[in-house]
C-alpha cells in the first residue's frame, strides 16, 4: 500500500466527509480517487499550519495562536471561493 | 458515524498533523487553532466534495476518479505535481498487484492443464529468437 508513514486521514473519514455533500446520492467516489483526497487533506492541512507556524516565528512567538493562522489563510493554495466566502461571511 | 463523530475524527488527524510541525519547527499550537483549522478543513471538504461532483457529472460518469482530483489540484502548480505523482504511484500499485494476480492465476492453471494461451505466446517468442 501506500507509504504509511505520519498522520493522515482515514479512507473511510474522507468517503463520509465528501458523501455529505454530495447533491447526487447515487455518485460514488473510486478507491484510487479517495486514496488521492486523503493526500490532498494533508497537504491542506500541512500548508496551512506550516504557514500559521511560520507567522508565529517571525513574530518571535513560542505558540501558534489564531491571529496567525487569520493571517496566512489567504496565502492558502486551493479553496475557490474561500476569500469570497470570507468576505460574504 | 454521527456528524460530531466525523468532526472528531477531523480533529484528531489535524491535531497529529500540528503535532508533527510542531515537532519539525520546534513551535507550540494553541488549542483554539487546531480547532480552527479543523473546522476550516471540515468546511473546505464541502467545496471539494461540490467540485468533484460536478466534474464527474461534466464528463457524464456517475463516479469521481483521481482525474477529477487532479483537476481540483489545478490551481497551485506545486499542489498538482505531488498529486499527479500520487496519482501515478498509485496506477503502478495497482498495476504490480494485477501481475502478481495474473501470475497466481497462470500458475494455478499450469497445475491443471497447460492451455493454449500459454503455450502460444511462447511459440511467438522462440519464432522471434530464430530470425
Amino acid at each position: 500500500m501506500a507509504t504509511e508513514e505520519g498522520a493522515r486521514f482515514k479512507k473511510d473519514t474522507v468517503n463520509k466527509l465528501l458523501h455529505l455533500h454530495f447533491k447526487d446520492e447515487r455518485i460514488k467516489v473510486s478507491a484510487d480517487a479517495l486514496q488521492l483526497m486523503t493526500e490532498m487533506l494533508k497537504v491542506f492541512v500541512q500548508e496551512a499550519v506550516a504557514r500559521a507556524a511560520r507567522q508565529a516565528k517571525s513574530e518571535d512567538l513560542p505558540t501558534v495562536d489564531l491571529e496567525h493562522l487569520e493571517k496566512v489563510l489567504p496565502q492558502l493554495p486551493i479553496y475557490p471561493g474561500r476569500s469570497f466566502g470570507t468576505l460574504t461571511s | 458515524m454521527s456528524l460530531e463523530r466525523l468532526k472528531a475524527a477531523v480533529h484528531y488527524t489535524v491535531g497529529c498533523l500540528c503535532q508533527e510541525v510542531a515537532e519539525e519547527k520546534g513551535i507550540e499550537f494553541s488549542k483554539q487553532t487546531i480547532a480552527a483549522v479543523s473546522e476550516i478543513t471540515f468546511s473546505q471538504c464541502e467545496i471539494f466534495a461540490k467540485d468533484l461532483e460536478m466534474f464527474a457529472r461534466h464528463a457524464k460518469r456517475s463516479t469521481i476518479n483521481t482525474e477529477d482530483v487532479k483537476l481540483l489540484a489545478r490551481r497551485s502548480r506545486s499542489l498538482l505535481n505531488y498529486i499527479t505523482q500520487k496519482s501515478e504511484e498509485l496506477a503502478s500499485s495497482n498495476q504490480e498487484q494485477k501481475e502478481k494476480k495474473r501470475k497466481k492465476n497462470m500458475a494455478a492453471s499450469k497445475g491443471r492443464k497447460t492451455s493454449e494461451a500459454q503455450v502460444q505466446p511462447m511459440m511467438a517468442v522462440s519464432e522471434e529468437l530464430n530470425t
